[in-house]
């Protein structure tokens, strides 16, 4: 080769060499300006910036380092590097709203960060570096960060029992209890109870075709004059529990003429007294005692009425039951009557209870509610519907099993189906690829899909059996809260060990007061060793709390000197021996183990003791701003006009001594009382009693 | 010059659409006592206001609407207030007028020790025993969050702020 070329070739040489010396340069480069760019990196060195801009820099920077931090917890498998950029979410000084995103401090909660990590309640990838990895759906990862809205998703993760600080929590998880989802799907932590919807067995002799007809085709029944409200789409008044099926008209004919061919054991209709109908027939206020009698018996403490007043329609009352505003052109007058006398007798498993009737009070209720609790337009608006064909009430029964009625409503010789619906036990922690979206436009994250099926079943699925919710805004983020909180079991047993269970209580007590608690249903609004409703005052320690003859004229009349509440406890005419039998038992089971009936007595209680209590109750501690004595003071505490004939001595001392220990989360105020006021106290209040005979003897409807 | 007139055009479009969707937002806001509302408030003078609460200021509400609201506002989950009943008046939990001028401290030692321990009525019991520190701070931030007129809190030093 000539030496010119040579140097030609040594010339291109020493060209490649540096082209390809500067790639190589400006490779080895991507690497560390790409790192000096990436998202944490900008963020740490904003948050130093951030800190320099304030009087206490040192202090702020005082444990920083420019590199990723990470909570690591090896035993709940947590590697969370959010701290990296969220820098001042352990700095209680960083609290302030006016300090920016992403350096502001966590809000107060009971878990600590450091000890928990973030992802474990808000969801998102704690390892990743960088905003969209942490925060969105990814390829890697399909868990986006939870919505705030629905963060209380993630303390029912592990907090399975009812917590104080998660209201919307429980409201969905009573919702999903309420609505009856349990009917077709089968749903963590809850169990099926023993009746759904009602059995169906004998519908055929309550209601008419018509009204099946009505119903089936929207279960929300009353509309105001305008058709825009429905009564059970109120604002603070639950769903009806029968939720709308979408079905087609020929449909509505089959399922309506199928059931109201039901009758297989039809209830006796009850025959009345023929005097007391002849003489209470020719009253001409016969309809309003009825509706005096209505409102004495305080059936509105679990039912509703709708009432209107200033031109805004209201459900006013309890919802225990069904509310009553139309029943009177829903159901047919032998089966009420039947039905009030015995409820078991048409449902055995329904929550009313069996009242004592006298013939009297019964027609004059079943008359109130034959004639003023109607509309007569409620059935107006239908087709034509004559007894059902056989055709129709063979589609009919099919109808009843393809659609899923069975999962809720019995009928005696039909097989129940259970599981209908798709099993929702770990629905919260499935990813947007275990889920089916279909054709939809909505957005593919598990709370979007949850959202969009609740809400719009045929929009995800144009198929789907799902009928049709129309729930509340409130409700809807509630709801969709506690399925998000439906995550299965546990990722590891190091979780699995801290989940909190939730209390299943039963109170099933035997004998004579058994067979009283079941007739009563004294467990609908009350609460026995956890087990109960929540509407009446908590009974677990009622023993210790209440005399004995106070429970037994109690239960005989039961009033309350609270004019402030809607709620109490109805009139179930209970006659003596019953009432005696539920005092007898009730004083003698329901006791606290902390209340020793011993430690106080009345007997050594002196005038100048009392004397002292009174001083102590008026001056020093003017508990008359919540207790009425007298016709003066507030009415947030019961009324104290009889509380000696009412409360033992010692529950009035231990009550003093720590309330809160005794009823949980009541509002009396636990104050540091000496053992000399409390006694001063208790021999006070003792000295408060009426005579039964007073006429307005009575006692608090609610012992908070 | 182009790339300003553009960037104010982009701007003016934005507040229009922001201002638009505002609107549409606001005829949906209604208070909702039960279910929606245990991170909001409406204001308690103007209804169709909502006042949205942050976790702190939501659990204050939850301790609010069991211990204080008895005597602490005018209408009660049970109806009527006992307010009224007591001399002197307590004043309303939204009462900024009053509220405003008092210190973190000294309501929290009123909430804690009780009035009478404040030099106030003895009708205001003491709930720390009741209470914990945590719930009596949750309330003075639901006190401070609906206070009208609105409360302020005490100037704190150094410049403002901002990210990007």
């Amino acid at each position: 080769m000539p030496a010119e070329d040579m140097g030609k070739v040594t010339k291109r040489l020493r060209l490649i060499f540096a082209v390809s010396s500067l790639v190589f340069v400006i490779v080895l480069a991507i690497s560390p300006v790409r790192d000096y760019l990436s998202d944490w990196r900008q963020y740490e060195r904003e948050y130093v910036r951030f800190a320099e801009s304030r009087p206490d820099t040192k202090r702020l920077l005082a444990d920083f380092h420019p590199e990723i931090e990470q909570i690591w917890i090896p035993q709940m498998q947590v590697v969370d590097r959010c701290t990296t950029c969220h820098q001042g979410i352990t700095r209680p000084s960083l609290a302030d709203a006016s300090v920016p995103q992403p350096f502001r401090t966590h809000p107060p909660i009971p878990h600590r960060v450091r000890d928990w990590g973030c992802v474990v309640c808000h969801r998102g990838q704690g390892l990743a570096t960088s905003v969209r990895d942490a925060h969105e759906t990814t390829l890697a990862w399909e868990q986006p960060v939870l919505p705030v809205k629905y963060i209380q998703a993630s303390c029912g993760a592990c907090h399975h029992a009812e917590l104080d600080q998660t209201p919307r929590l429980d409201r969905g998880r009573k919702l999903l209890l309420t609505l009856n989802c349990v009917g077709c799907h089968h749903l963590q932590g809850a169990e099926r109870p023993q009746m759904l919807g009602p059995d169906l067995t004998n519908i055929g002799t309550k209601v008419s075709r018509e009204w099946i007809y009505k119903w089936l085709k929207d279960p929300r029944t009353l509309t105001a004059d305008d058709g825009t409200v429905t009564v059970n789409g109120y604002l603070n008044q639950p769903e009806p529990r029968m939720p709308k099926f979408r079905l087609s008209d020929k449909e509505l004919v089959a399922i309506s003429g199928y059931l109201s061919t039901l009758a297989a054991e039809p209830v006796q209709p009850y025959k009345f007294d023929p005097r007391i109908v002849a003489e209470l027939g020719k009253r001409p206020d016969l309809v309003d005692q009825g509706e005096t009698r209505f409102r004495q018996m305080f059936c509105t403490t679990c039912h509703s009425l709708a009432v209107t007043r200033a031109g805004e329609t209201k459900l006013i009352g309890g919802d225990i039951g069904p509310e009553l505003t139309k029943v009177g052109s829903k159901v047919n007058a032998d089966w009420l009557a039947a039905w009030l006398r015995n409820p078991q007798s048409y449902l055995p498993h329904s929550k009313m209870p069996r009242y004592q009737w006298s013939d009297q009070d019964l027609y004059l209720i079943t008359q109130y509610v034959q004639s003023k609790l109607t509309d007569s337009s409620l059935l107006s608006d239908l087709p034509k519907l004559n007894a059902p064909s056989s055709e129709d009430v063979q589609l009919g029964k099919r109808l009843f099993a393809e659609k899923g009625c069975s999962s809720c409503h019995v009928i005696k010789g039909v097989s129940p189906q259970t599981d209908f619906g798709p099993d929702l036990a770990s629905l919260g922690s499935k990813n947007a690829s275990q889920l089916e979206f279909g054709k939809s436009k909505i957005a593919r994250t598990p709370v979007a899909y949850i959202e969009a099926k609740i809400t719009d079943p045929t929009g995800v699925n144009v198929a789907a059996r799902m009928p049709q919710y129309s729930l509340a805004p409130g409700d809807l983020d509630a709801l969709t809260t506690a399925l998000l909180s439906m995550t299965g079991k546990s990722a590891t047993a190091g979780l699995e060990a801290l989940t909190i269970p939730a209390d299943h209580a039963q109170f099933r007590p035997a004998g004579a007061f058994g067979q009283l608690f079941e007739r009563y249903k004294c467990y609908v609004c009350h609460r026995f060793n956890g087990y109960g409703g929540t509407l009446a005052p908590d009974l677990t320690n009622e023993g210790s709390r209440a005399q004995k003859q106070w429970i037994a004229a109690f239960l005989k009349n039961p009033q309350t000197l609270r004019p402030t509440l809607t709620f109490r406890m109805p009139q179930f005419n209970i006659p003596d021996e019953d009432a005696s039998t539920l005092a007898e038992y009730l004083s003698m089971v329901m006791q606290s183990p902390t209340v020793d009936q011993a430690a106080a007595d009345s007997k050594t209680y002196t005038p100048e003791m009392a004397n002292l209590g009174k001083q102590l109750y008026e001056v020093k501690y003017q508990c008359q701003s919540c207790h009425t004595i007298g016709s003066g003071g507030g009415y947030v505490g019961p009324n104290l006009n009889n509380v000696g004939n009412w409360i033992t001595p010692a529950w009035a001392m231990a009550w003093l001594k720590n309330p809160q220990s005794l009823v949980p989360g009541t509002i009396e105020p636990h104050r540091e009382f000496t053992d000399e006021e409390r006694t001063a106290l208790t021999a006070y209040l003792m000295t408060l009693k009426q005579s039964a005979s007073s006429p307005a003897a009575g006692a608090p409807g609610r012992g908070r | 010059m182009k790339a300003k007139l553009l960037v104010t055009l982009a701007l003016l479009l934005a507040t229009g659409l922001a201002t638009s969707c505002h609107q549409n937002h606001t005829v949906a806001a209604t208070p909702d006592p039960l279910t929606g509302a245990y991170d909001s408030e409406p204001d308690w003078n103007d209804g169709t206001k909502i006042i949205p609460l942050n976790y702190q200021q939501a659990q204050g509400k939850r301790v609010f609407y069991q211990y204080c609201v008895w005597c602490h506002a005018d209408s009660t989950p049970a109806g009527p207030s006992n307010r009224s009943n007591l001399t002197p008046n307590p004043p309303l939990a939204n009462d900024g007028a009053t509220l405003n001028p008092l210190s973190d401290d000294f309501v929290r030692n009123v909430i804690t020790l009780g009035g009478a321990a404040a030099g106030k009525s003895a009708s205001m019991p003491p709930w720390g025993k009741t209470l914990s520190p945590d719930d009596i701070e949750a309330v003075i931030a639901f006190y401070r969050v609906i206070a009208s007129p609105a409360y302020q809190p005490p100037a704190r030093p150094g410049p403002q702020y901002s990210v990007r």
